[in-house]
């Protein structure tokens, strides 16, 4: 008896297959269809197994990985590895095949492994006279839907080769597998729009309001991109019809890129419609860079919605969120340097919880950006609200303001998100009172005019600063400065062109690591898998990735400012605050 | 002729002597690989002196919490890893229900290898996720200090998509570590911390 358990459990997965082939043989009809669902209510249902790992009961999916820890769905999602195109990841020694719909319903070679190209072409077919060696054995055959049910049951694929056990074998009753097989059958089935046999168009975004020489800046760095990319230097349209057999699926994926101008006009709520027409008009595949004076969401919003990736978009106002996942950041632009306010003083070992807080600020976008960001993480730190003093439209802070503030609130903290001409009054508090312990300030509001700061305040002043400091990163500025000048193109905005130029070398490795893969989803994924690219950013002391991470800078620096009328910048915190 | 058939061929002279070598010479870069059916070494490693922070957002010393009196499992993840910081967290998770109350006298600790991502509030939700029970820390902490500890557990890797599947096991008071470069079981992490506490 002892030996009982072990010998059927070792027989199993055979003894299931055996099931199935004979089910199989008495029922011709191999589909699994949910069918007291609409194809879109199983799309949604099967989503939802797939990326949050919950059934359409709404209980969490079982599972067991590693052949004995039971595994709740929500602790580890099919999305996590196989990601959300279903193209599949690598990850240190663990290499994720893909399921997404096309790729199971065909013969799985090995990954890396050459497959001849579709379709019986007479080179197809001098290919299949290729020695034996070159001509590489299917790993496992196209999956039926019973087959890839059964591979989801027990773990061995239509070949009987045993998958991995980090791959979790799932305890799911017929109608909830249906839903999920249902779903990965449709799964990135159809190429995203936007790219044809020659090209991948692209387009970038630019609002009303934006100032000529900005527009330049962006758009004849991110041009010059894209004209070295189709300049041929590496004769790769030539290669696509006659390179060698075993970089066939690297050269036949290139394709030119063209960039289109969408310039948005007019009243803000006009520009979903001026998106909608654009799109409809000519399809793109991603939207690169693109520059707006005021905020992204519009943008922002159509890009979700259409489930269009947007890249590096330069913006100071990008939507905060954790869950929207199509729209690639820099930062969290002034948001992100009210958060480091709020981390800085969280950590700092002298600003105790009960300490007075007060923020000075005028109403507008920027002011607003800061206080959420600064708010949202001070709650999570389960700190005490601080106090808010709002200048009125139009109002001057006069020296009795300044006087009264300090008087009547006495604070431990002063931030003072306002910009250098509401400072001109402080000075009324020289000498009078004790200056709180810190002073915080933002560079983006003082429109980096470090000088507005009076010099009474610097001892005590803090300044919240989200780029390199002078002296980093000077030779990686140099290199973007000899490629623009390569280029004939001028050197008019250094930041703007750095993060384009950036922009475009992220570029280059994710279009090449998609390969033929023209899928929306897996082209943000190779941004997510990329490589915390140093040697391409210039002004930044560092941008980092990952899955899901959609803000590329995590940190702000924290300086103080030396005296006199051109102030020295001197950190006082590490890039990022924990 | 008959002693001319019984020779190797001339590669071959060269191709057995050199597979011999490779043989010690494996056998003498890992002499304590144990029997087991994953990648298994018994090293010694040097702690650094490094304070991080954990997912409380206090600050640690990691040397003294490695030196302490519990046996330690530690692991190397980060809180948007894809697929094999999850498993190693699920590991990690299951070994604490299976233990139960015994789960106390063991510190597991992971650290971060992201620690530009993996706030403490990112940890403490990941660390929600996973339904981790007092004795299991997350720790991050500044970029220098962590690539510090990866090395000196010769865990580094300039990019992180490429890290390995790692688990340390520490007995306390030992000076050695046992390193295993694989995602185990929950039977094969539970027989390792028993042969670990039997010490």
């Amino acid at each position: 008896m002892t030996g009982q358990g072990p010998f059927i459990l070792k027989y199993l997965p055979a003894i299931l297959w055996l099931l199935l082939l004979t089910g199989t043989a008495l029922c011709a009809d191999d589909a699994l269809s949910p069918e007291d669902l609409t194809k879109d209510e199983a799309m949604r249902l099967g989503e939802r197994m797939y990326r949050d790992g919950i059934l359409p009961s709404g209980e969490p999916m079982e599972a067991v990985v590693m052949g004995d820890i039971p595994v709740d769905g929500r602790m580890f999602t099919c999305d996590d590895c196989h990601q959300r195109s279903g193209l599949g990841s690598e990850e240190g020694t663990v290499i994720t095949w893909p399921t997404n719909g096309r790729e199971l319903k065909k013969p799985r070679r090995r990954t890396g492994a050459w497959r001849p190209p579709e379709g019986d072409t007479a080179k197809q077919n001098a290919r299949k006279n290729l020695p034996p060696y070159y001509r590489v054995e299917d790993a496992r055959p196209a999956y039926t839907d019973k087959s890839l049910a059964m591979a989801l049951w027990t773990g061995v694929d239509p070949a009987g080769r045993k998958i991995d056990p980090i791959m979790p074998r799932y305890n799911l009753e017929d109608r909830d597998m249906a839903v999920l097989v249902h779903y990965l059958n449709n799964l990135s089935v159809d190429m995203a729009p936007g790219v044809d046999e020659t090209t991948i168009r692209f387009a970038t975004v630019i609002t009303d309001g934006v100032a000529e020489e900005d527009r330049q800046s962006m758009l004849s760095t991110l041009q010059a991109h894209i004209d070295t990319h189709n300049s041929q230097n590496r004769h790769q349209e030539r290669r696509a019809t006659s390179g060698p057999f075993f970089k066939t699926e690297m050269h036949q994926a290139y394709r030119r890129w063209h960039l289109d101008v969408w310039e948005l006009k007019g009243p803000e709520d006009t520009w979903p419609g001026q998106l909608k027409n654009f799109y409809q008009d000519q399809p793109v595949f991603a939207l690169l860079g693109g520059i707006a004076p005021g905020s992204w969401r519009v943008i922002h919003e159509f890009s979700e919605q259409n489930k269009i990736p947007t890249i590096f978009p330069l913006t100071n106002f990008p939507i905060i969120s954790e869950t929207d996942w199509y729209t690639l950041y820099f930062s969290k632009g002034i948001y992100q340097e009210g958060e480091t306010a709020a981390r800085y003083l969280h950590a700092a070992e002298n600003i105790a919880p009960e300490s007075n807080i007060v923020i000075v600020f005028r109403e507008g976008l920027e002011s607003n950006a800061l206080i959420r960001g600064f708010s949202e993480s001070w709650r999570k730190y389960e700190r005490p609200e601080p106090e808010y003093l709002k200048l009125l439209p139009g109002a001057e802070p006069t020296p009795e303001f300044w006087k009264e503030t300090m008087k009547s609130s006495l604070p431990t903290v002063l931030i003072l998100w306002l910009g250098g001409d509401d400072l001109a009054n402080i000075e009324s508090i020289a000498g009078d009172w004790e200056l709180p312990r810190q002073i915080i300030f933002s560079s983006e509001l003082l429109d980096y005019s470090f000088e507005a700061v009076p010099d009474f305040l610097r001892d005590n002043a803090y300044v919240t600063y989200p780029y390199s400091l002078t002296g980093e990163n000077e030779t990686r500025r140099l290199m973007v400065k000899r490629w623009l000048e390569v280029r004939k193109v001028p050197v008019t905005d250094l930041q703007v062109q750095s993060k384009m130029y950036f922009l475009g070398w992220m570029l280059t490795g994710a279009v090449k690591h998609i390969r033929s893969e023209f899928f929306r989803e897996y082209f943000l994924e190779k941004f997510d898998m990329m490589n915390d690219q140093d040697y391409a950013i210039a002004v930044y002391p560092r941008l980092t990735f990952g899955p899901g991470q959609r803000y590329a800078s995590k940190g702000c620096y924290v300086v103080q400012l030396t005296k006199g009328p051109d102030p020295e910048l001197v950190k006082r915190s590490d890039w990022v605050i924990h | 002729m008959e002693k001319m058939k019984t020779q190797y061929p001339r590669t071959k002279q060269f191709v057995y002597p050199a597979q011999l070598l490779l043989m010690i010479f494996f056998l003498s870069v890992n002499p304590c690989r144990a029997a087991t059916d994953y990648d298994k070494k018994i090293v010694q490693y040097t702690i650094p002196d490094v304070i991080l922070v954990n997912q409380d957002g206090q600050k640690v010393n990691f040397k003294e919490i490695i030196e302490s009196d519990k046996p330690v499992i530690l692991d190397f993840i980060y809180g948007t890893c894809t697929t094999i910081c999850p498993v190693l967290s699920i590991g990690f998770s299951h070994f604490q229900k299976k233990l139960g109350p015994a789960a106390q006298d063991v510190h597991l600790i992971s650290i971060s290898i992201d620690p530009d991502n993996d706030t403490p509030l990112v940890m403490k939700e990941y660390l929600e996720r996973y339904d981790a029970q007092p004795g299991w820390d997350f720790l991050t902490g500044k970029r220098e200090d962590i690539f510090q500890v990866m090395r000196a557990f010769d865990a580094f890797v300039t990019n992180k998509m490429d890290h390995s599947p790692l688990t340390f096991l520490h007995a306390s008071g030992d000076t050695k570590w046992i390193r295993i470069n694989e995602l185990l079981s929950s039977a094969d992490l539970i027989k390792e911390y028993n042969a670990l506490s039997k010490k």
